[in-house]
């Protein structure tokens, strides 16, 4: 069973799907079990969520740029082949 | 008029052209002006395409247009000869662990429930030294792993996972700041 400071120092490469199956497990079980470690990852949790929905309202490609680059684009794969 | 069923380009098209947005975004975190960012992105594409045969078929071929993006930047800027030589200094001067912040209590539903966070986020984000501006934003933005981070930045594993971190850490002392600013939470020292 792994231990609360090991639990938070790994907390990011688990909310990240990065950690081996085993030790994501180990966490998983942890986090189920530990009051203080809950609320820890909790925070983590929504603060990544909500990073996400600040990162989705920000800036897209103008439509005429999307446009023109396609065009672009074409014209020289035209020249390529 | 569609364009002739050549493997190469059909297979740009499929390939390359749908992570336009993520390549136009990334362009943006790099050099946070919309004008630079088009430019930016069209060189990334028209590169892209030049060199196609060079992209390995099942592979990221969103962390292979990010390489390029960043390698077109970087070398941009290296001929402006304008590089802020305050970068690596601001980075080394920044003492703070690798690892999760300890969150106040209570901090996550005063802070999560503000109507203005993505604000204040976005605002947060630009203040970021690039460095782990640009790692935040593959990891939490474009979903990239931390190995295909690595690659399109050319550095250790390591330097990835502590810059994100470090980062994260950075936006959220920030963001901790700003509630207990706003009066979404008690002082430091009050919130046993």
């Amino acid at each position: 069973m792994s231990d609360c400071q090991s639990v938070i120092r790994q907390l990011w490469e688990y909310l990240d799907g990065e950690l081996p199956a085993g030790e994501a497990e180990e966490i998983r079980e942890h986090l189920a079990a530990c009051a203080h470690c809950y609320p820890q990852y909790e925070f983590q949790l929504r603060f990544l969520d909500a990073l996400v929905k600040a990162y989705a309202a920000r800036e897209v490609p103008h439509p005429e740029f999307v446009r023109r680059l396609r065009t672009t684009l074409d014209a020289i794969g035209d020249d390529l082949t | 008029m569609t364009h002739p069923a050549d493997g190469r380009h059909a297979a740009f098209q499929a390939e390359a052209l749908q992570h336009l947005d993520a390549v136009y975004r990334y362009a943006y975190a790099l050099t946070r002006d919309q004008s630079e960012a088009e430019d930016l992105t069209q060189d990334t594409f028209l590169q892209a395409l030049r060199h196609w045969e060079q992209f390995r078929p099942g592979t990221n071929a969103r962390a292979w247009l990010f390489t390029i993006c960043r390698n077109l930047f970087l070398r941009q800027r290296e001929r402006r000869a304008r590089e802020e030589p305050t970068e690596a200094a601001v980075l080394d001067g920044i003492a703070s662990t690798a690892q999760a912040f300890a969150a106040p209590a209570d901090a996550g539903r005063a802070l999560f429930d503000a109507p203005e966070l993505g604000d204040v986020i976005r605002k947060e984000l630009d203040k970021l030294p690039a460095e782990y501006r640009e790692v935040v934003e593959l990891s939490d933005l474009q979903d990239q792993s931390y190995a295909d981070i690595a690659q399109v930045l050319g550095v250790p594993l390591g330097t990835v996972k502590s810059r994100l971190f470090r980062g994260r850490r950075l936006l959220q002392e920030a963001l901790v700041d700003y509630a207990r600013d706003a009066g979404l939470l008690p002082p430091p020292g009050s919130d046993a």
